[in-house]
C-alpha cells in the first residue's frame, strides 16, 4: 500500500476528532504560545496539526466510532519512520504546526502506546523536531507509558467519549470509566510534580507543558446540556483540563441504540456548548448560572450569555464608567478585550456611546444593558426590545435541526421555511415571550 | 516652553516625500517648524495624485529624522514610537497625515493619550495596527514553502508590509534551512541563509540572520518530483480531513479570506 492510500485512510479515521489546537506551549522559535492555524478545511475548521491515526485497526467495538472492529472498511498502519518523515516534510514546508497523533488499539493498549512513542522519539531525536505534538493516550495503557508519552508530547488527551457512565457502558462496551479517568488523574499529578521540579531545576524535562484536554460526543446519547456543562466544569476543576471539546455526533451506522442514520448532526447544540464553555473559562460564569435543572437545555434562539442577561434584567443597567471588570464582562456585546479597554480608557475621561463604538463594543447588543454619559435620563429599556436585538441570526444558517434527539423540544425552522429573517425574528420573539 | 505646536494651522499645501520612514519623520519636522498642518502627504511615486495645491517636496535629512525619531519616546512614550512605526508600514489610507495629526496632539498631551481607546484620532491608528498584526499572524500560518533544491521558497501578497513582523518567527523556526519569502505586493523579500563555518576539519552550517531585500520580481524553478509528491500528499490530506455533511464555505472564508488563496496550494485550484 503506498503512502497516499495510507494517508487517506488514516486521515479519514482521525477527522472526527474535534481538537486541533496548537496553543499553550512556549518553545521559542518552535511553537507559538497562542497557537497557529495553517489552513481551514471546507467545513471551516482550523488545520493546525497533521491530525492522523497511527493505525485504524482496533480491537474495540464502540458503536459510535468509524474505526470499530465490526465496521467493514479498509485498514492501514503507518510504520513509525514513515509517519515521522511525513510530519517533518509537512512541517518544513510550513503546512502544519506539528502532529496530532491518535490511534486505534492494535493488539493491546500498551503495544499501541509503544508504537506512538516510537514515532515521537524518531521525530524528536532523529529529525530534531521541536514543534507541537498532541498525543492521545490510549485508555488502559500502563502508567509508565503515559509518563513516557508525557515527556515527549506537548499536550496529552484522553477522550471521555460520552457524557455519562451509563452511555459509555451502553455504547462503548470495551472501555470503562476508570480506564479513562485514572490516566487523566495521573497526568494532573505528574503535571503538578513537574511544575515543582521546574521551579527547582530550570532544565528539568517538561511533562506535557500544554496540559491535557478531552472530548465528548454530543447527541449520540440522551444527556441534557445542563449535565454536559456540569461535567465539563467538574473536569476543568478536578483534572485541571485546558480544554474540553464537544463533537456533534455524525451518524455513521444504523443501530438501535443510536440516532437514526439520516438525522442531522446537532451543530447548533455543539455551537451553544462551545459558547457556554467559553463563558466558564473566560468570563467567570458558573455552570449553574448558565443552565439549571429547571432549564436544562440551551435556548436555541439566543447565545447563553444573552440568555443569562435577559433572565437577569434586574442586574442591569451596568454603568460603564463605574462597573468592575467582572461586571462589564457580563454585558452582552462586551468581550474580554472590550472590558479591559473600557477600564483603561475611562481613566482619561467619561465614556459615551461614540467612544464605546470605537473601543469595539457591539452596541447593537450592549445598548440595552449599559449606562453611559449620554444615556437619556429616565430611559427605561424594554425586555421585549432587548430580546429582539439579541436573537442570534446565525441560527437559521444551521438549518432544520433538533436541539436534542431525546425530548420533545421543537425543531427550528430552516432557512427554507421562513420568508425572511425579519419575519423569523418576529416569530422567535413571540416564541420567547411565552417562555419568559 | 510654550511650543509652536499650539499655533499649527491647516495650510493649503501638500507634502511629497521619498516614501521612507526617515522621509516621513522629516515631514513631521517640517510641519512643526513651519507651523502648518498640510492638506495631505504623499510618497513620491509615479502614481501620486495630481494636486491643485502648492506642493512642498520634503528632502530626507538624516539629522532631522534622527531628532524627530528620538523625540517620540522622549516626549510621548515608547508605545507611541512603536505605534508610529507599525502604522507607517500598514496599508491605512492617508497614514502619513493621520500619524502626523496623532503626533502633533500627543506631543502636547503626552503618553496617556494612547490609553484613550475611544478617541477619534487614536482608534483608527489602533485599528490599522491590529489589521497589520492580524495579517502578520495569519501569514505565519499561510505561507507555503516549496523545496526547489538548495532552499525553500514562498510567495505572498499581503495588503500590509508585514515582512519585518514575520521575519523573527521564520528565521528562528527554520534556522537550519535556506529560505526566501517573496512579498509581491511590496516588492521585497525575506532571505535567510545559513553560514558555512569551519569547525575543526568539518564544514558545518550554522544559522545566519534573516535579511529583507528590495526586489521587483523573481522566477522560481519548476518543482521536482519529490516536491510534487509532498504537494499532492498535502492536498490529499486537506481534502480528506474535512467532514462531509459539515461543509461551511462562509466560515472557511471568514477565517481564511479568499485573497490569500492564490498562494496556498491546497485551495489555489478552487479559486
Amino acid at each position: 500500500m503506498d503512502l497516499m492510500e495510507k494517508l487517506t485512510i488514516l486521515t479519514n479515521g482521525a477527522k472526527y476528532d474535534a481538537a486541533c489546537t496548537s496553543s499553550g506551549s512556549d518553545r521559542q522559535g518552535n511553537t507559538l504560545p497562542a497557537g497557529c492555524c495553517h489552513s481551514f478545511s471546507a467545513d471551516g475548521r482550523c488545520i493546525s496539526l497533521l491530525k492522523i491515526l497511527m493505525t485504524n485497526h482496533c480491537v474495540y467495538d464502540c458503536k459510535y466510532c468509524v474505526n470499530r472492529s465490526s465496521n467493514d472498511c479498509e485498514r492501514a498502519t503507518f510504520t513509525p519512520a514513515e509517519l515521522a518523515e511525513l510530519t517533518i516534510e509537512f512541517y518544513r514546508r510550513n503546512y502544519i504546526e506539528g502532529l496530532f497523533l491518535s490511534s486505534g488499539v492494535l493488539k493491546n493498549p500498551d503495544y499501541t502506546m509503544e508504537q506512538m512513542i516510537r514515532v515521537i522519539e524518531i521525530l524528536r531525536y532523529e529529525h530534531n523536531f521541536w514543534g507541537y505534538i498532541h498525543a492521545k493516550t490510549i485508555p488502559g495503557a500502563s502508567p509508565e507509558n503515559v509518563r513516557r508519552l508525557g515527556f515527549l508530547a506537548d499536550r496529552l488527551s484522553i477522550n471521555i467519549e460520552l457524557p455519562s457512565e451509563q452511555s459509555l457502558n451502553l455504547l462503548a462496551p470495551g472501555k470503562d470509566k476508570q480506564a479513562i479517568l485514572s490516566p487523566m488523574k495521573q497526568i494532573r499529578i505528574e503535571g503538578e510534580q513537574n511544575t515543582r521540579e521546574l521551579a527547582v531545576y530550570r532544565h528539568a524535562p517538561k511533562f506535557a507543558p500544554a496540559g491535557q484536554a478531552t472530548q465528548m460526543i454530543i447527541g449520540a446519547s440522551p444527556e441534557s446540556d445542563y449535565q454536559i456543562i456540569r461535567l465539563a466544569s467538574a473536569m476543568y476543576g478536578k483534572y485541571e483540563l485546558k480544554r474540553v471539546f464537544y463533537s456533534a455526533y455524525i451518524p455513521a451506522m444504523e443501530h438501535s441504540l443510536l440516532p437514526a442514520i439520516d438525522s442531522k448532526p446537532p451543530l447548533l447544540r455543539e455551537h451553544r456548548l462551545y459558547q457556554a464553555d467559553w463563558l466558564m473559562r473566560q468570563y467567570g460564569f458558573d455552570a449553574e448560572e448558565i443552565l439549571s435543572p429547571e432549564m436544562p437545555n440551551f435556548n436555541p434562539y439566543m447565545d447563553p450569555k444573552c440568555n443569562w442577561a435577559i433572565n437577569n434584567m434586574h442586574l442591569f443597567p451596568c454603568d460603564v464608567n463605574a462597573a468592575s471588570l467582572e461586571e462589564l464582562l457580563r454585558v452582552p456585546g462586551i468581550g474580554p478585550t472590550g472590558a479591559k479597554r473600557i477600564v483603561s480608557a475611562r481613566k482619561n475621561g467619561k465614556l459615551g456611546m461614540a467612544e464605546l463604538k470605537r473601543i469595539g463594543v457591539v452596541l447593537k447588543r450592549a445598548q440595552y444593558f449599559i449606562l453611559t454619559t449620554d444615556t437619556p435620563a429616565g430611559s427605561r429599556m424594554s425586555r421585549d426590545l432587548a430580546a429582539r436585538a439579541l436573537i442570534d441570526p446565525k441560527i437559521y444558517a444551521f438549518g432544520m435541526e433538533q436541539m436534542s434527539l431525546f425530548d420533545d423540544i421543537q425543531g427550528l425552522p430552516g432557512a427554507q421555511d421562513v420568508a425572511s429573517i425579519p419575519d423569523a425574528v418576529e416569530e422567535a420573539v413571540l416564541c420567547l415571550a411565552t417562555n419568559f | 516652553m510654550p511650543g509652536h505646536e499650539f499655533l499649527i494651522k491647516p495650510a493649503d499645501v501638500v507634502y511629497v516625500y521619498d516614501g521612507s520612514f526617515p522621509g516621513f519623520l522629516c515631514c513631521v519636522h517640517e510641519s512643526v517648524y513651519a507651523s502648518e498642518l498640510p492638506f495631505d502627504i504623499f510618497p513620491d511615486t509615479d502614481d501620486a495624485p495630481l494636486s491643485l495645491m502648492d506642493v512642498k517636496y520634503i528632502e530626507t535629512d538624516d539629522d532631522k529624522a534622527r531628532r524627530v525619531h528620538a523625540s517620540i519616546p522622549a516626549k510621548i512614550s515608547k508605545r507611541a514610537a512603536e505605534l508610529t512605526r507599525t502604522v507607517f508600514l500598514s496599508c491605512m489610507k492617508q497614514k502619513e497625515l493621520r500619524l502626523l495629526e496623532f503626533l502633533l496632539r500627543a506631543y502636547r498631551e503626552g503618553g496617556a493619550m494612547l490609553n484613550n481607546f475611544g478617541d477619534a484620532i487614536i482608534s483608527p491608528l489602533l485599528k490599522a495596527e491590529k489589521h497589520l498584526l492580524g495579517e502578520a499572524h495569519l501569514l505565519k500560518g499561510f505561507v507555503r514553502f516549496a523545496d526547489v533544491g538548495g532552499g525553500l521558497v514562498a510567495t505572498i501578497t499581503p495588503k500590509n508590509y508585514i515582512l519585518p513582523f514575520i521575519s523573527g518567527h521564520f528565521t528562528s523556526r527554520f534556522r537550519d534551512e535556506d529560505f526566501m519569502i517573496f512579498d509581491k505586493t511590496n516588492r521585497a523579500a525575506l532571505v535567510h541563509q545559513r553560514n558555512p563555518q569551519r569547525i575543526g576539519d568539518s564544514l558545518e552550517w550554522v544559522h545566519g540572520k534573516g535579511e529583507i531585500i528590495r526586489i521587483d520580481s523573481i522566477e522560481f524553478p519548476e518543482v521536482s518530483e519529490q516536491e510534487a509528491k509532498y504537494q499532492s500528499l498535502w492536498k490529499r490530506f486537506y481534502d480528506t480531513v474535512a467532514i462531509e455533511g459539515r461543509e461551511n464555505p462562509r466560515c472557511r472564508m471568514t477565517h481564511m479570506p479568499r485573497r490569500y488563496w492564490e498562494n496556498m496550494l491546497e485551495v489555489k485550484d478552487s479559486l
